[in-house]
């Protein structure tokens, strides 16, 4: 009966947004009231009444957002283990603005979607999510904001009630993720390239962050600030050290084809971090300084030997990055005098992130259209024809390399910089599949595609799991073992139903119904001619 | 202008071409006719580098294509339409063309050469903003014939284009290369239709197991008793 009255697209706009209502609550009843707008929009058939349709649509989708809130609000938080809503977020002025937030969209984005010229359609939607982007701190940080309080780098310093459930972290994350996303898309999306190690690169524009722009190497030598040259001059070095080291993987094994390419880059992914791991102990001391110390005469004496000693004589080993106890702390980016960013203080980190992610799909994009790009795409639809239409096989696939490389650099970096702290843990073989499986779910060869990806594994990852385990435990703990509250049963089933612990799982079915049910992605590869009609 | 000087070529071990001489004079269709596996496609796998001799040399114009990698050979006016049509299947038609001009730097020329071809093959430009994976297997030899003159060749290496067509359009396909003829592209035209073949070229070659069995003019070879019977299916 459903399916009458909603096309597929509206479905699941509706089960999407419900479920997100469902479990977030009155926290961000505003943000998911856009998403279903957005989605409703989109899934707007092309017709003369799309407009109307999707408002009428966004209007009822809005009513049922705003029911399972305040179902939510009162009776879900009042669980045991929930953190308690504010009085802000459950009241009728924030239900009517949120169902207005819902209808507008639809209304806006159906009008967009169904604009006829694709160029003004484009700056339409960029504008769109422009300005979503940029207001998406201010409405996020609180239920309610106090403007009399209000302080740009940290929101929640204004907030009438302060939230642990905030998004803009997990969102700072999701862009570096995204970018990664993008670059990865260059070498696997565009070029074809299976490369299972991409967090190698990811690790050096992270570790060269962490060396150049904190006190680690400065400290072993005495002079702690040699050493720290902030953020906005490190990160080019490190998307250069990145790019450079795109270079070096690639240039020997990019002759390989395939699977073989795959297992090479699987092993340099594992060997970064181990190399990482093991540079907490040098000692060039012990062959090249006894030596040179021999030519000149000076044997037996400590003292003499000393006196000529390279790197990390006797005892003092010089600690290059900590080993598995990692880098911290690492310093920063600062505006001059003016201000200088810190952690928790979300906003600032998030307009870089914004300002990064978006001039680099924009450059990426830019390159898509360019030679270059059609080269790397052409090489993946057929190695023999390229070759025979004049490409150079290997420049141009190192090209893809390092470029997509040098993304990953510049997402390490500000990842180092934006955490302030570094481990060789935080670079695994995971990372490397859950980059592969953005690019893979959101749409390989699809801009747009894998930041969606992104998007939707980041918040499964960061946020929706995190939720989920707080209510399904409420909901054990408060109504199914009300009586055994400690007891150990209910302790063995809140452990087997910890939503966090399934992530990896449920990445994995995600992949397999993908495959099954749309392997192009979500969003598929356009052809150029697509983008821009003749 | 193309000459191949005892040309010995292998696939590992295996001796696929024995010494073959060839010459391609400037505005000429040379055609090279063999059953299958006689080994025809790899003389031109051969001249664009793809495959390495081990012995004899390939010259263009004098110069020794023999050392150069693929994409120097490309730049130097050898290009391709390739056996099985090889069309980037998730590439438009345009895209595919453009990627014919990939060595070229001259945009107004290459805009030109691709009116050129949508005059040529008017099918392609009604097709322009279609993937190439999307296009009939007739549309596709056009579209690979068409990306392989956007390098604006001195020679084209033609492979096979009757294969898998149905009659009405290998007529048509061989209507066209009879048209480059007359415009003078040079064309070395590798072909299992030995008929049709000989029919639009002024020499011909016979490639029987990697050597070269016969060659002359094509209409002497249309007569010739051995072609006609090992070729042509007419008993004598």
């Amino acid at each position: 009966m459903l399916k009458k009255i909603l096309n597929r697209g509206e479905i699941i706009a509706v089960a999407l947004t419900a479920f997100l209502a469902l479990i977030m609550g009155g926290w961000q009843i505003m943000l998911v009231a856009v998403l279903a707008g957005i989605l409703i929009g989109l899934a707007a058939p092309h017709t003369k009444n799309a407009v109307p349709r999707a408002a009428a649509v966004g209007l009822g989708i809005g009513l049922v957002i705003v029911a399972i809130t305040s179902f939510h609000n009162t009776t879900l938080n009042t669980l045991p283990g929930q953190e308690v809503i504010p009085p802000e977020s459950s009241t009728l002025g924030t239900y009517l603005i949120a169902l207005g937030l819902c209808v507008g969209f639809a209304t806006l984005t159906a009008f967009i979607h169904n604009l006829h010229d694709d160029r003004k359609r484009q700056i339409a939607f960029i504008a769109m999510l422009g300005v979503l982007a940029f207001a998406f701190p201010f409405f996020e940080q609180c239920p309610g904001l106090k403007w009399d309080n209000f302080n740009f780098g940290d929101m929640s310093a204004g907030c009438s009630v302060k939230s642990n459930i905030l998004w803009i972290g997990p969102v700072i994350v999701m862009f570096i993720y995204g970018l990664q996303a993008m670059g990865l898309n260059i070498v696997a999306g565009y070029a074809g390239l299976l490369d299972l190690g991409y967090v190698a690169f990811f690790a050096i524009g992270a570790y060269t962050m962490g060396l150049l722009n904190s006190q680690q190497l400065g400290n072993q030598i005495g002079s702690p600030n040699l050493f720290v040259w902030g953020f906005w001059l490190v990160i080019w070095f490190a998307a250069a050290a990145a790019a450079f080291a795109g270079l070096l993987f690639g240039a020997p094994t990019l002759r390989l084809r395939g699977d073989y390419l795959a297992i090479v880059t699987l092993g340099f992914g594992e060997i970064v971090p181990i190399v990482v791991k093991r540079l907490d102990a040098v000692k060039i001391f012990e062959p090249i300084s006894l030596f040179i110390a021999q030519i000149m005469g000076k044997t037996g004496d400590a003292a003499a030997q000393a006196s000529v000693c390279l790197v990390g004589c006797f005892g003092n080993a010089l600690d290059i990055t900590s080993g598995t106890k990692g880098i911290s702390p690492i310093n920063a980016p600062q505006l001059g005098d003016v201000y200088t960013f810190k952690v928790g203080e979300f906003v600032p980190w998030y307009f870089v992130a914004l300002i990064l992610l978006v001039v680099s799909a924009f450059f990426i994009f830019r390159l898509r259209a360019s030679r270059i790009g059609r080269a790397w795409v052409s090489i993946r639809e057929d190695e023999l024809a390229a070759n025979a239409m004049g490409i150079d096989l290997v420049k141009t696939k190192l090209t893809a390399f390092i470029i997509g490389a040098m993304f990953s650099g510049f997402a390490g970096a500000f990842y180092a910089s934006f955490t302030s702290f570094i481990s060789p843990d935080a670079f695994d073989f995971s990372i490397s599949v859950i980059i592969l499986a953005m690019v893979i779910l959101g749409g390989s060869g699809n801009i747009t595609g894998v930041l969606l990806g992104a998007s939707i594994i980041m918040l499964i990852d960061r946020v929706l799991l995190d939720r989920l385990k707080v209510i399904i435990n409420g909901v054990l703990q408060g109504v199914v073992f009300r009586d055994v509250a400690s007891g150990p049963l209910s302790v063995f089933v809140n452990s087997l139903t910890d939503a966090t612990a399934y992530k990896i799982a449920i990445f994995g079915l995600i992949l397999v119904v993908m495959m099954k049910v749309r392997p192009q992605g979500i969003l598929p590869e356009q052809t150029a001619a697509r983008r821009r009609p003749q | 202008m193309l000459e191949l000087k005892n040309v010995h070529t292998y696939y590992g071990n295996i001796h696929a071409l024995k010494g073959i001489s060839l010459v391609v004079n400037k505005g000429e269709v040379v055609t090279l006719i063999g059953s299958s596996g006689a080994g025809k496609t790899t003389p031109l796998r051969t001249i664009q580098g793809i495959l390495r001799p081990r012995e004899g040399s390939i010259l263009l114009e004098g110069e020794e294509l023999t050392k150069l990698p693929p994409h120097e050979i490309v730049k130097r006016g050898v290009s391709q339409s390739p056996e099985g049509r090889l069309i980037f299947a998730r590439m438009s038609v345009k895209e595919n063309l453009e990627m014919g001009a990939y060595q070229r730097n001259d945009k107004p020329g290459i805009a030109e050469d691709m009116e050129k071809v949508f005059k040529l093959f008017p099918r392609l430009k009604e097709r322009i903003g279609q993937r190439g994976g999307t296009l009939s297997g007739g549309e596709q030899q056009m579209l690979s014939m068409g990306r392989a003159l956007m390098a604006r060749p001195r020679v084209m290496l033609l492979d096979e284009p009757s294969m898998g067509l149905a009659p009405i359009l290998v007529d048509q396909i061989f209507d066209i290369i009879r048209e480059l003829h007359s415009e003078g592209v040079t064309i070395l035209l590798v072909e299992q239709n030995a008929r049709l073949a000989l029919s639009v070229a002024d020499r011909g070659y016979v490639l029987e197991t990697g050597e070269m069995a016969l060659s002359g003019p094509a209409k002497d070879l249309l007569h010739d008793p051995s072609v006609k019977a090992a070729y042509l299916g007419e008993s004598h």
